[in-house]
């Protein structure tokens, strides 16, 4: 059979396909950026601005995380370890050796791909809840190493960042201006998602996730892209911990390489709607505001009140929408305009 | 010769399910592959498609020896198989399902679209191009493996009883389905069950009981043939 070949479009013609298959994730990503830059403009108050970064952080960060979590279906419970290499690495770098934090950023993001690399590249050969284990001990391990390595890291003392603004630092005396770099890296992310859920990696992904032995008898290496979102995701995740750290100022192992942190990624993308490019995000637009003002209305009364509020809204959430909230959304909008969905998303027993 | 399989064995445990079987696939043939249940049939398909290495013996494709291949790599060299118990992806749509098979012959996401929709005409899938897979009819399904399959571009197609369950108007269509995928040059190894089926669409037939096969020729020879008929076909199909 003949297999003609077309050449590679041009960047201008991928941003034009990109367009016409996901228009309105586009539209929705733009009005985004706009209320965000318009609220960094017009709000004064300190409190609601950490909210607004925070929900693009932890937006970004999760999406990096829905990429091998959802996308590929892989559970990964120990992303604090990619979270920790980053925000310790450009803070090192930056305090030992004065590298600005935007040049330790990508080595940190590198150091983490090659960690994800050891722990993929033997886990992913085997079937099974091996990967999801050897994240969480990863992390574990890399705390305990952190504390251990005194010298380097001052151990559980932690590391502060020393406040001296200026844009090479990644350090800014307006809080508005995180606002923007998270807002860029959510953006980023965003359109990252959106570039894989189009593209033949994310088919192949979607494939594995569904059923491995048919994605292979089709010709899926499937250890292979599993490899591959694990790599990309780390990268991503490992530019969170820097952001972290230049925000911030201060870090510390028990809480940089913490198992909360895994698991708050993991469920934030869980409840907006695992492997759909909006889930994450939704997820943590929903948890971020719930989980800080609820800190701080409750958290000065009955101790632990705060977390049985959030913790009881967590559990509404998922009982009332158990496939995500994105998903739900967009079946009920499907059943009430009669719109057809292009990709139907799939729900946490998607893996027989 | 498209392919050749040589002394074959492949022992679980103690239990042999393949016991030196020897055969070849002319190119562009369709060649039927029966037994009784339990006889080896889709463990021969495991050992030939790479999702199990052969404990004994050889498989050489296409001039290539293949046997230490997965089956990632052998679908890319074009031999392909489709699974007795359907597996859809089924919370991707049907076009979806097709288009992760015609990914591996180009990574263009417009033109893997096209050629999925080609081939889903082909099989009488297009009236169900964007519901999920997991809602789809056990024929349809079973249509949708097929295409799936073919849109890897296959020189050899596996199948795996993609005519049980059907009814016998789905079963029409279907037999009309693997005419013209042989029609497009693509050689067919198939097992099934159903006698009438089988023996029209087939060149040759091979039979295969307790791991050893036990015949090997037209459907007319294999039919009358003693052995066949003590193992598999019983008295009833002479008479019938």
């Amino acid at each position: 059979m003949s297999s003609p070949t077309r050449s590679r479009g041009t960047l201008l013609s991928a941003w034009l396909r990109l367009r016409s298959i996901s228009g309105r994730s586009l539209y929705v990503l733009a009005g985004l950026a706009v209320a965000a830059v318009v609220l960094a403009l017009v709000v004064k108050d300190k409190f609601y601005l950490h909210v607004l970064i925070m929900m693009m952080f932890y937006a970004a960060a999760s999406s990096a995380w829905n990429i091998v979590g959802g996308f590929a279906g892989q559970l990964s419970l120990g992303h604090a370890a990619f979270f920790g290499i980053g925000a310790y690495t450009s803070t090192l770098l930056f305090i030992d050796l004065g590298v600005s934090p935007w040049i330790g950023m990508l080595i940190g993001g590198a150091l983490a791909t090659l960690v994800a690399g050891a722990i993929g590249y033997p886990s992913f050969r085997l079937r099974g809840p091996f990967f999801t284990l050897v994240t969480i001990a990863f992390a574990e391990v890399l705390r305990i190493l952190t504390l251990y390595a005194h010298d380097l890291t001052k151990g559980s003392i932690g590391i502060s960042v020393p406040f001296r603004p200026a844009l090479g630092n990644f350090i800014f005396r307006q809080i508005s201006a995180y606002v923007y770099v998270a807002l860029a890296f959510l953006v980023i992310m965003v359109l990252l998602s959106l570039w894989i859920e189009y593209s033949r990696l994310g088919y192949y992904l979607a494939a594995l996730r569904e059923d491995e032995d048919a994605a292979q008898a089709l010709g899926v290496d499937t250890a292979r892209y599993k490899l591959v979102a694990v790599l990309v995701s780390a990268f991503f995740t490992a530019l969170a911990g820097t952001f972290y750290a230049q925000y911030i100022f201060y870090i510390e192992p028990f809480a940089i390489f913490s198992l909360d942190f895994s698991v708050l990624l993991a469920m934030m993308a869980i409840i907006g709607g695992l492997g759909t490019v909006w889930g994450p995000v939704a997820g943590a637009f929903l948890v971020v505001p719930l989980q800080e003002t609820l800190q701080a209305k409750l958290g000065g009364e009955l101790q632990g009140l705060h977390l049985v509020v959030y913790g009881t809204v967590l559990i509404v959430v998922v009982i009332l929408l158990p496939q995500g909230i994105v998903p739900s959304l967009a079946g009920w909008g499907k059943r009430a305009f009669g719109q057809r969905e292009a990709r139907p998303a799939p729900s946490l027993k998607g893996n027989p | 010769m498209i392919l050749q399989a040589e002394n074959l064995t492949k022992a679980f445990g103690g239990l042999a399910a393949l016991k030196e079987v020897s055969f070849g696939i002319e190119e562009g043939e369709i060649l039927g592959l029966i037994g009784p249940n339990g006889a080896g049939k889709t463990t021969l398909f495991n050992v030939i498609s790479g999702f199990f290495r052969p404990d004994q013996g050889r498989v050489v494709f296409a001039g290539e020896p293949v046997s230490h291949l997965k089956a990632p790599s052998l679908c890319r060299s074009g031999l392909v198989r489709t699974f007795q118990v359907v597996k859809p992806f089924g919370n991707l749509t049907a076009l979806q399902n097709v288009m992760v098979g015609s990914f591996l012959r180009t990574a263009d996401p417009g033109l893997a679209r096209e050629r999925a929709q080609e081939v889903m005409e082909l099989v009488g899938l297009s009236g169900c191009r964007d519901k999920a897979a997991k809602s789809l009819t056990i024929s349809d399904r079973k249509r949708l493996e097929v295409a799936r399959a073919l849109a890897t571009r296959p020189r050899l197609l596996l199948l795996d009883e993609v005519m049980a369950g059907l009814n016998p108007t789905e079963l029409v269509q279907m037999l009309e389905i693997l005419k013209r995928i042989r029609e497009r040059g693509v050689t067919l190894l198939v097992i099934e069950h159903i006698m009438a089926a089988i023996m029209t669409i087939s060149e040759r037939i091979l039979v295969l009981h307790h791991g050893e096969k036990i015949a090997q020729g037209a459907p007319k020879e294999v039919a009358g043939d003693k052995r066949v008929i003590d193992a598999y076909l019983g008295e009833e199909y002479l008479l019938a």
